[in-house]
């Protein structure tokens, strides 16, 4: 019993030590760095939003010397008051990024606790003296990957594996709609919800369950290349199924099924906003509200940051021609490429959701020759358009 | 040599004592291991949690918050487990509660006071709860399927049924399109301590809980029935035992108490209804390593729900000061209830090693 006594004291000790030799070095930090705490939603492993962020966060690592970074990943919605918290109280952190639309209540309540301290909330809409927003959105490159699905798709039908009925996944599907119906007025869309973002064993049942309906492209949005391995593995089977890259360069998964997908690199606006920070642009946050699309640079076509479209499948696509109302006679590649340098140029030179625009029941959501404003886009749009097989979930 | 395993015919309070210590320093033995293979040192990081849970204010502010709803899921798990019913449904049991009190507190809150609705929200998730924890119990009694099985499929069906409300009919018209539904309303909102997330009134409610719970177990008739049924179903058949009447309260008490929680999540944490991990982050499966440890005496639990408490909020700070990913924390449960539920074999059974030839050669 003694000697178990003195293991344990002597246990104790050892640990005390550890303990104030670690505690030494996270405080001997120089005051020139800022310390920057992120709160992820996902594992930081998931290959889908998380990663994609954390891909930011180690970008910004990169660019800026001064900076030092503290991670949590896999915070449940309802907990992150509790990292928050942590992050400043003993982490001491400047900065506060909180990655995902759930936050939004805790972040603006806590960030009221905290004024020294500045906070940016992703994809919210909420803001205070000392919260900001930031959003990379790829509806714009949605509707780039519309216009290549539909070129595409012999049988004329497209999957979508969907996670949530909100509107960011409806303005997604819906651009993808637009640029569907531009090219192929005939093909329609079937989707099935999965009601999760991280759920590969049901998305591989879904894609499973839209190739059995007989879709041959199929679109996603769900955190990991589950559809992607789905497709390429008809693809070694000999079957014409492809699937498109979402978030996160995935071309690796799906050599022959995957010709381009969606990419958002979220290092840029990192930067951007530490480098706000640095230079003392933040004393009043309210209006602080970044939304970057194509011609800011924080999203792109492809599959891999090297390629719009995998070089295997250029070709292709420059053989197939559509006749389109702006252009005449035109090849699909050339559309892309045409539309994409548009879309760069800013939404009033070119966007897909120009009206007229019809939901499914065939009511006008934007009258003929007006532009769907970000506040319809972002908060209304909860309808599909006129091309979409499948009803409305329930 | 030769190892000879007999049944112990009575244990003291003490040999459970050293029992349950040793196998909660085994566990953190095993766990040292899984760290040490990560390349952490296993001493400060199992330090780093309990600084993280206990050393601070902060800290022991955060650790209550969670201890609650593992000692409101916990006491009634216990009581249930004494009876040797294995309610491993207790997760949705809570998303039920949590349901049963949306419903009670978008409906009706707006309409009453606060000391009306909030009695009327715990009564209704308690409801909820005991609802589907009936379910099963009624199952196994009336057919024998075993309750592992129904209480665990369960937790699918409730998780998926939430999932459908938020998503469906009970969307929010305040939340932007996404799967929330509304505020409930301000008089149905529990306040906390301040700078805290401490609910006073979840916090008297989980202590009264849990020690009335254990009086129920040890000094009541219905505890003295529960108690033979644990040890032998066919012996409280034969003393006149109603075993159907018994085991659907037993039930009644345990769903009751995980919807209960749910409610109380749901007023002072949520505010809202919105999907099924949001809403309970796996208290509970946590509340089944808390009764265990707590040696299914409910009112133990008010110490495991602490200590399971202080491990969750401590898991943060070993993912945050050392970089350790989240999981770490499921790892480290799962290896305690291991080496828990190893410890009890041993409070049953005891070893015999002998030397030598063996006798009967």
């Amino acid at each position: 019993m003694k000697k178990l006594l003195a293991l344990i004291l002597a246990l104790c000790l050892a640990t005390t030590l550890f303990a104030n030799g670690g505690a030494e070095t996270s405080t001997t930090a120089g005051k020139e760095t800022i310390k920057a705490g992120f709160i992820f939603i996902g594992p930081a492993g998931d290959f889908g939003w998380t990663y994609a962020h954390d891909q930011g966060r180690l970008y910004a690592m990169e660019q800026l010397p001064w900076l030092e970074t503290v991670v949590v990943e896999s915070v449940p919605e309802g907990d992150a008051v509790r990292f928050i918290d942590r992050l400043v109280q003993e982490q001491k952190v400047d900065v506060v990024f909180t990655t995902s639309f759930g936050y939004m209540d805790d972040t603006i309540n806590t960030a009221a606790k905290y004024p020294n301290v500045k906070f940016f909330h992703c994809s919210g809409f909420k803001r205070s003296t000392n919260v900001g927003t930031y959003m990379a959105d790829m509806y714009q490159v949605y509707y780039l990957n519309g216009l290549m699905a539909g070129a595409k798709t012999q049988t004329n039908k497209i999957g979508y594996v969907a996670a949530f009925p909100i509107p960011e996944l409806y303005r997604h599907m819906n651009a993808f709609a637009r640029g569907v119906a531009e090219v192929n007025p005939e093909a329609t869309i079937n989707v099935k919800w999965i009601y999760a973002w991280y759920g590969p064993d049901m998305a591989r049942e879904a894609a499973e369950a839209l190739v059995a309906e007989g879709c041959d492209v199929l679109g996603f949005t769900e955190d990991t290349p589950t559809v992607i391995e789905v497709a390429q593995d008809y693809q070694d089977k000999g079957r014409d199924i492809w699937a498109l890259s979402h978030y996160s360069p995935m071309q690796a998964y799906g050599k022959e099924a995957v010709f381009t997908g969606q990419l958002t690199d979220w290092g840029v606006l990192y930067v951007k906003m530490l480098q706000d920070y640095k230079a003392g642009k933040l004393d009043d946050m309210t209006n602080y509200d970044l939304l970057w699309l194509l011609e800011d640079d924080a999203v792109e076509l492809g599959a891999d940051w090297d390629n719009l479209i995998s070089p295997d499948y250029v070709d292709d696509f420059k053989a197939i021609t559509v006749d389109s109302e702006d252009f005449g006679t035109i090849s699909i590649y050339d559309l892309v490429m045409k539309r994409r340098e548009q879309m760069i140029q800013g939404r009033e030179i070119f966007d897909p959701f120009m009206g007229p625009i019809y939901d499914q029941s065939g009511t006008m959501t934007v009258a003929d020759g007006e532009l769907a404003s970000i506040g319809h886009l972002f908060a209304e749009m909860n309808y599909q358009l006129e091309n979409f097989a499948t009803p409305l979930p329930q | 040599m030769q190892i000879d395993l007999l049944p112990r015919e009575r244990s003291t309070g003490l040999q459970n004592l050293t029992i349950l210590i040793g196998s909660l320093l085994a566990g953190l033995l095993a766990v040292s291991v899984v760290f040490a293979l990560n390349g952490v040192n296993p001493a400060l990081a199992i330090f780093s949690i309990f600084r993280g849970s206990f050393g601070s204010w902060y800290g022991i502010k955060e650790t209550i918050t969670k201890a609650i709803p593992l000692i409101l899921i916990g006491s009634g798990l216990a009581l249930a487990y004494k009876a040797k019913f294995w309610n491993i449904g207790a997760e949705s049991q809570l998303l039920v509660g949590a349901i049963f009190a949306t419903w009670v507190g978008l409906h009706w809150g707006p309409h009453l006071p606060a000391p009306v609705i909030v009695p009327l929200m715990f009564l209704a998730a308690f409801l909820g709860g005991a609802l589907w924890g009936v379910i099963p119990a009624y199952l196994k009694v009336r057919f024998g399927i075993n309750e592992i099985i129904s209480t665990l499929m369960l937790n699918y069906i409730a998780a998926e049924f939430v999932k459908f409300l938020v998503v469906g009919p009970w969307k929010g018209a305040s939340k932007g399109g996404y799967p929330y539904t509304d505020d409930l309303p301000a008089q149905a909102i529990l306040s906390h301590f301040s700078y805290s997330r401490i609910s006073p009134v979840l916090l008297v409610l989980a202590i009264i809980a849990a020690l009335v719970l254990g009086w129920i177990v040890y000094r009541s008739r219905f505890g003295y029935e529960i108690r033979v049924i644990g040890e032998n179903t066919h012996a409280a058949r034969y003393s006149g035992i109603n075993f159907f009447r018994t085991s659907l309260l037993i039930m009644v008490v345990s769903g009751g108490m995980a919807g209960l929680t749910g409610a109380g999540e749901l007023m002072s944490i949520h505010h809202y209804l919105s999907y099924p991990e949001t809403i309970s982050a796996g208290y509970g499966f946590t509340a089944i390593i808390v009764a265990w440890l707590a040696r299914l005496n409910p009112a133990f639990t008010i110490v495991s729900g602490l200590f399971f408490a202080g491990i969750i909020v401590g898991g943060d700070a070993i993912q945050i000061s050392m970089g350790m990913p989240a999981a770490t924390v499921s790892v480290f449960n799962g290896m305690i209830l291991v080496f828990l539920i190893m410890g009890d074999f041993f409070i049953s059974h005891k070893l015999r090693i002998r030397t030598g030839r063996a006798s009967h050669a």
